[in-house]
């Protein structure tokens, strides 16, 4: 019996691998082919073998369908197998579709398939996807299993390929850093300086134009000599205001210049009265 | 008589035992009582580690899973009955209502016992999908045992799981040396929906599994509900309340029989397994991690204490959590995380590739930052990072929202008022180089000002020259 299995070539893989095994499945006259579309000539025609997968890879293009017809065996008779399934994986992620044959109580099977019937995760795949044979049945008889061939999936450049959208699972997302507005900037510091220079400089040209034109304070003594508290007290407080309002500008709140800043304006208004009648009075007197 | 003793001793033996996290009323649905010895070791454990357990038949009127409004039990476990439904203390609507109220239900299915119509339906909702055939039942010709199961390939030979990403923690991979071996006698498969991320599947089936009727068993599955690990033999759904509803496919996996028994796997794929020995099958300590992470045991996670503080300039401010900060603003947040393992809490550690994210959010989130654990204590990590708030004024929350397959959710939320600069907060006109022609401008105004005024009061009025014409100069 063993010499018989032998002589099969179906046997002669599982034989060297199972020496025990009673029988086993396997197959014969499979025939893998790739027909374009409206069937019109055979692109491609092949034999399946049980034990080496087919050299090249099987090329599918986009109208293609491709064909697989073999007649199952269980110890070198034909024989319906309860599971005679094609596994289609893709080597990158190991995700797996499965096309189940068509058999017949003779254990004759068929099964075809377009890549209308591939899920498009394998449509993607950057390698060329690995189609397994399985052919089992239930009681001890050994099953098959087996790489048959390579399936290269040739997708059409100008269709473009199913929108896939990843399911929603839960886990690390993408880090977000928040992108902040640009700082404001100033110009170059030089021009700054040029206009800071140039509005300083209108001060001596404003001097310089007073004393061209004659200004002069000749009357200070006179000033103070008639009204000196006046005079001294309205001009400081003047200067007191200036610096109140530079401390506000430096570090004071309005809170802290406002009451300094009545006492101040107070005197102000108190000694402008006596100071400037004074003035009137040396403008009365034709001094002015 | 010997169970019964041991039982007393375990029973005893609970009181000092820790339980789950959310407590220990379990409640065991089951078609007769007599029913209970087929499952003694499994309950045993149960008991062990501490679940007090009620036992109740569909039937009986004594059965509720809610006592005046309020959740009866922590946990319910469901083994198959014979009848066609569950009665109506157990109505699909009244086990989502126990899960929406935080209860656990651990379902066990069985192929010999037809699922009842209200659990295919409550299955339904959860987008879990039984065969049509209500017999159905997984085989597999290449990884059965040999030993039980010759004939049929029906008792499928499963090893432990892999996690089902890497960054996923696998809770099920027992003492993680490998050669473990599952068996999953006559188990219902379960086919799960693509879109719910709440559905995380633990024990798939293997590559060359396929479901089929075995009433058709002359013909050749030509058209099988599924093949492959599409089949989900063990399927969890943890709800957004982190309550947990697993679905064993097979309860014969919890019987004592199986818990003891020896398998020798068959000829798997490319001749794997030509030399198997007959092994003990792992199903007692598997049984216990699937039903530790239903009943909450393992994969809890917690939240301690949470700190925001101001760090600007590495000064750590003494203020913690305030209720306001600045555009700007830099700031260090703190969260202290334990995980619940067994009957104790533990520090809690992603698994590598994993992280926890805090983000801070004002409808869309601003920053997602990951959280680096910095100190750990003796039952919790102390999670932190340190970041400058966006510049963007309004109502920003701290958001934890950790959720991850087989671990409880975690929604963290601390809502802060973000500011914008106060009118003294922002940087004076002298280091704006741009202002200096403007601020000397007005000290020109003043210095010609001051000189005016004394010009004014106290200048002497030059004598009057004519030229030639008439006409006065000055």
């Amino acid at each position: 019996m063993r010499f018989l299995h032998s002589l099969l070539p179906s046997f002669l893989v599982l034989g060297a691998g199972l020496a025990q095994a009673a029988s086993s499945w396997g197959f014969d006259d499979a025939v893998i082919s790739v027909t374009g579309k409206g069937g019109a000539g055979s692109a491609f025609k092949d034999k399946l073998s049980d034990h080496v997968p087919l050299a090249k890879p099987v090329t599918l293009g986009a109208a293609d369908s491709l064909k697989i017809v073999l007649t199952a065996t269980e110890a070198g008779a034909a024989k319906r197998p309860h599971q005679a399934f094609l596994l289609v994986r893709d080597q990158d992620t190991g995700l797996e579709a499965t096309f189940p044959f068509q058999v017949k109580e003779s254990g004759k099977g068929k099964v075809d398939f377009t890549q209308k019937d591939l899920p498009i995760q394998l449509l993607t795949s950057s390698q060329p996807l690995r189609a397994t044979l399985l052919l089992a049945s239930f009681g001890s008889t050994q099953a098959f299993s087996n790489h048959v061939f390579n399936l290269d999936v040739k997708t059409d450049p100008n269709v473009p390929l199913p929108k896939y959208e990843k399911p929603l699972r839960y886990g690390k997302l993408d880090e977000i850093h928040h992108i902040f507005k640009a700082d404001p900037k100033s110009g170059p510091k030089i021009i700054s300086l040029f206009f800071v220079l140039s509005i300083l400089a209108t001060i001596p040209v404003l001097f310089g134009t007073w004393a061209y034109l004659g200004a002069n304070i000749s009357h200070v003594s006179k000033a103070l000599g008639t009204a000196p508290i006046a005079h001294t007290l309205f001009f400081g407080s003047i200067l007191a205001m200036e610096g109140i309002f530079f401390l506000y500008y430096t570090n004071w709140t309005l809170f802290q210049i406002l009451p300094p800043a009545g006492v101040v304006g107070t005197i102000i208004f108190l000694s402008g009265t006596k100071a400037l009648s004074e003035v009137q009075s040396r403008r009365l007197a034709g001094e002015r | 008589m010997r169970w019964l003793l041991s039982f007393l001793l375990l029973g005893l033996l609970s009181v000092v035992q820790a339980v789950s996290s959310s407590g220990n009323k379990l409640l065991v649905v089951l078609e007769d009582l007599a029913e209970k010895s087929k499952y003694s070791k499994y309950i045993a454990d149960l008991e062990g580690r501490g679940f007090s357990i009620n036992y109740e038949s569909p039937k009986s009127d004594k059965v509720a899973l809610f006592e005046l409004g309020e959740r009866a039990y922590d946990h319910v476990l469901l083994l198959p009955t014979k009848a066609k439904g569950l009665g109506p203390a157990l109505t699909p609507k009244l086990l989502l209502d126990f899960i929406n109220a935080g209860g656990n239900i651990l379902l066990t299915l069985s192929s010999s016992n037809p699922t009842p119509t209200s659990l295919v339906s409550l299955l339904l909702e959860l987008d879990i999908h039984l065969p049509t055939d209500r017999n159905a039942l997984v085989v597999d010709h290449f990884n059965y045992d040999t030993l039980s199961a010759a004939e049929k390939h029906d008792v499928v030979l499963v090893p432990r799981p892999d996690a089902i990403r890497p960054d996923v923690k696998n809770f099920f991979r027992g003492d993680g040396k490998g050669g473990d071996v599952i068996a999953f006698p006559r188990g219902v498969p379960q086919e799960l929906g693509n879109t719910s991320p709440l559905l995380t599947p633990i024990l798939r089936a293997p590559r060359t599994a396929y479901s089929y009727n075995p009433k058709d068993e002359g013909e050749a599955a030509e058209d099988p509900f599924g093949a492959g690990p599409q089949l989900s033999l063990i399927t969890t759904m943890q709800a957004r309340n982190s309550a947990r509803f697993t679905v064993i496919g097979s309860a014969e996996l919890l019987e004592d029989a199986w818990f003891d028994a020896k398998v020798k796997r068959s000829v798997g794929l490319g001749g794997v397994g030509t030399d198997a020995k007959s092994v003990k099958t792992a199903n007692q300590a598997f049984a216990a991690e699937v039903t530790g992470w239903t009943f909450n045991e393992i994969g809890v996670l917690k939240v301690g204490k949470i700190e925001h503080y101001l760090n600007e300039a590495g000064v750590k401010s003494n203020i913690t959590n305030p209720k306001i900060y600045r555009v700007k603003n830099d700031v260090t947040y703190e969260i202290e995380i334990s995980e619940y393992s067994w009957d104790k809490w533990v520090p809690f550690t992603p698994q590598a590739g994993d992280v926890v994210q805090l983000e801070f959010s004002m409808l869309s989130p601003f920053h997602r930052l990951p959280l680096t654990p910095t100190t750990t204590t003796k039952n919790s990590t102390i999670y932190t990072t340190s970041f400058r708030l966006p510049d963007q004024h309004g109502i920003f929350n701290f958001k934890v929202n950790h959720k991850r397959p087989f671990l409880s959710n975690l929604e963290e939320k601390n809502t802060v008022t973000v500011r914008h600069f106060a009118h003294d907060e922002w940087p004076r006109s002298w280091v704006i180089s741009g202002a200096w022609p403007w601020i000397a401008g007005i000290g020109a105004t003043i210095t010609g000002w001051v000189a005016f005024v004394a010009l004014w009061l106290w200048s002497k009025p030059v004598p009057l020259k004519l030229t030639t014409s008439g006409k006065k100069i000055q």
